[in-house]
């Protein structure tokens, strides 16, 4: 009964156009005052928001949104897209696949998908244009290749996922999250040398192995991000927070005196672009910690668990539906959001099946990744299509093989636990 | 009025920078204290974690403002001007009842309790309300800006785009 009073006013309100944050906090509200007294239950759920935001996990996320957008503007992104073009730029299709490859390297630098897309695609997209690929196109690889960054650690997604499991090594997430973010992306790599080749395209001509090593040690610094963040959390010399705050110093450090491709006039507008950023962020995980919290109160997320385990008794076709009813979710609802809030619901089902936290969290982020590339609710989308000037009509089209691409990815991941679980156990992070 | 809006603008964002760079350099130093001083401190990380509340409360009331929450906009690219123009009051009338309702009326609630048992935060000895009246203000912010968009006119739905990680 609470449960459905919860969907029916999040569905009805989000119909209305009323943004997704408030959606949740209305329904919120209204299961509330149907099932508590409205004194304590208001102050229980202001409680609450409040407190889903103080945490030093959490904090790691304004960090990385600020580094990346330091990356963004520093030429650090231009510098991985001129590697990248001497790694891959010869096969057919060349331009397409650099742009899957910046994007994925750009991830690997940075914690956020929107930073990836806007600062590879705000290049590559005009490029490939000029060399006769369609700018849908353009756009859809972009869109596509960008949400490598979100399973490649650094990662916001899987910082929230750590959260939100109540316990899951963020650690763990990050290196386990690197084989499952190439696995895409070389699937991605694939739908461009298929496109390629149907419409004969060539690559741009061979660059000599002497301009490759230039380009690679020009965009050395940037790499080395990956070893002192990523390195440092690894060997366990400091939290995902500690790093964030020492990729923000690095990103400073280059984008300014070294690159001097900021000056101290855009720190304002890149402090306040990461604030805004992050407010709306928080805001999302404040009204879904106390959506969580009311739907564990009301004991529905055991409910849900005990209705789809008697659903089969085949383990591979619960996992199945758990990833429709995702795909799903992540059609109509930001990644944040849906990360708080499905976790607590599916992840019992999953660990009821057999699959670790770890894996199941993994697979949900590919899974909510799709869901970023698909209308209507799907931001990554929307921003692709901003950057290439285009609409969202005319870049599904070109989407479609992508999504078959990233559908394939996961259901590897799902199926194929040691996707997701071999890195961190060779590391010595999980058992 | 315009310019009082433009002003209180100009004060928020102001306002959210600082915050952000605050919390950036505290865990900075929590990072040069401890592994280049030796000595962690203890405050830092604390004040991180309130500033970032603030940031996520006051900042969630300033993006409504500019419009960048994420939402669908379907809808209103369907209707004529007038059904949109009660759409949007629709809107701006639901997020007023949650910012009344939970923002101001649960955070003052907390605000009166913490006052009440008198509840300090453990590093740095803050009282707690301090921390909770990022709440009623948040509350406050958005009842201000909602109100003032109930009489403007809707202008283009575009969909927003800052709210991906």
């Amino acid at each position: 009964m609470i449960g459905a009073v919860l969907l029916v006013v999040f569905v009805l309100l989000l119909a209305l156009d009323v943004p997704v944050a408030f959606c949740i906090g209305v329904a919120t509200l209204a299961a509330l005052l149907l099932s508590l007294d409205p004194g304590p239950a208001i102050a229980t759920m202001a409680q609450r928001m409040l407190s889903g935001l103080d945490s030093f996990a959490l904090l790691a996320i304004p960090l990385f949104i600020l580094s990346g957008i330091l990356m963004g503007q520093g030429g650090i992104a231009r510098r991985l897209i001129d590697f990248a073009k001497c790694l891959v730029g010869m096969l057919p299709g060349g331009l397409a696949i650099v742009n899957v490859l910046s994007c994925t390297l750009f991830g690997a630098i940075s914690g956020s998908a929107i930073a990836a897309n806007s600062a590879v695609g705000g290049f590559m997209i005009p490029a490939m244009e000029r060399e006769g690929y369609s700018r849908d196109f353009g756009a859809a690889v972009t869109a596509a290749s960008s949400t490598t960054g979100l399973l490649i650690p650094p990662s916001n997604i899987m910082i929230v996922y750590a959260v939100a499991s109540g316990g899951v090594s963020i650690a763990a997430l990050f290196v386990g999250g690197y084989l499952p973010g190439l696995l895409v992306s070389l699937l991605l790599i694939a739908v461009c040398l298929l496109y390629a080749r149907s419409r004969g395209m060539q690559g741009s001509g061979r660059t000599s192995l002497r301009e490759t090593v230039r380009a690679g040690w020009r965009a050395l610094p940037s790499l080395m991000l990956i070893v002192v963040v990523i390195g440092g959390i690894i060997a366990g010399i400091f939290t995902a927070t500690e790093a964030g705050a020492i990729a923000v110093l690095y990103a400073l450090a280059l984008s300014w005196p070294i690159y001097r491709e900021i000056s101290f006039r855009d720190l304002y507008p890149i402090l306040l672009k990461s604030a805004e950023t992050t407010a709306i962020v928080m805001f999302l995980i404040a009204a879904s910690v106390a959506m969580s919290w009311v739907l564990a109160y009301h004991d529905i997320p055991s409910q849900i668990a005990t209705t789809m385990l008697a659903l089969s008794d085949n383990p591979l076709v619960i996992l199945l539906i758990i990833n429709l009813a995702l795909l799903l979710v992540g059609a109509f609802m930001d990644m944040t959001p849906a990360v708080l809030i499905f976790t607590p619901i599916f992840l019992p089902v999953a660990v009821e099946l057999g699959m670790s936290p770890l894996h199941f969290g993994i697979m949900m982020v590919l899974n909510l990744c799709i869901g970023l590339c698909t209308p209507p609710v799907g931001s990554i989308l929307f921003a692709s299509c901003a950057i290439a000037n285009t609409t969202m009509s005319r870049i599904l089209r070109p989407l479609i093989p992508m999504y078959a691409a990233l559908f394939a990815g996961l259901m590897l991941v799902a199926y194929v636990p040691e996707i997701s679980e071999w890195l961190p156990r060779a590391f010595g992070l999980i058992d | 009025m315009r310019a009082v809006v433009n002003a209180i603008d100009r004060i928020f964002r102001g306002l959210l920078a600082l915050l952000l760079a605050v919390m950036v350099a505290c865990v900075t130093w929590q990072v040069v204290s401890r592994y280049v001083l030796g000595s962690p401190s203890s405050w830092t990380e604390e004040l991180a974690r309130f500033l970032l509340i603030w940031i996520g409360l006051l900042g969630g009331a300033y993006a409504y403002h500019v419009k960048m929450h994420l939402g669908l906009d379907l809808l209103s690219q369907k209707l004529s001007p007038g059904a949109r123009r009660v759409q949007a009051r629709f809107i701006h009338a639901a997020v007023i009842l949650f910012s009344v309702v939970v923002l101001l009326g649960g955070g003052l609630s907390l605000i009166g309790l913490s006052l009440e048992l008198g509840q300090y935060s453990a590093a740095l000895e803050l009282p707690m309300w301090v921390v909770y009246l990022s709440l009623p203000l948040s509350g406050l912010m958005l009842v201000v800006y909602a109100s003032l968009a109930l009489f403007e006119e809707p202008g283009r739905p575009s969909p927003a785009d800052g709210a991906a990680l």
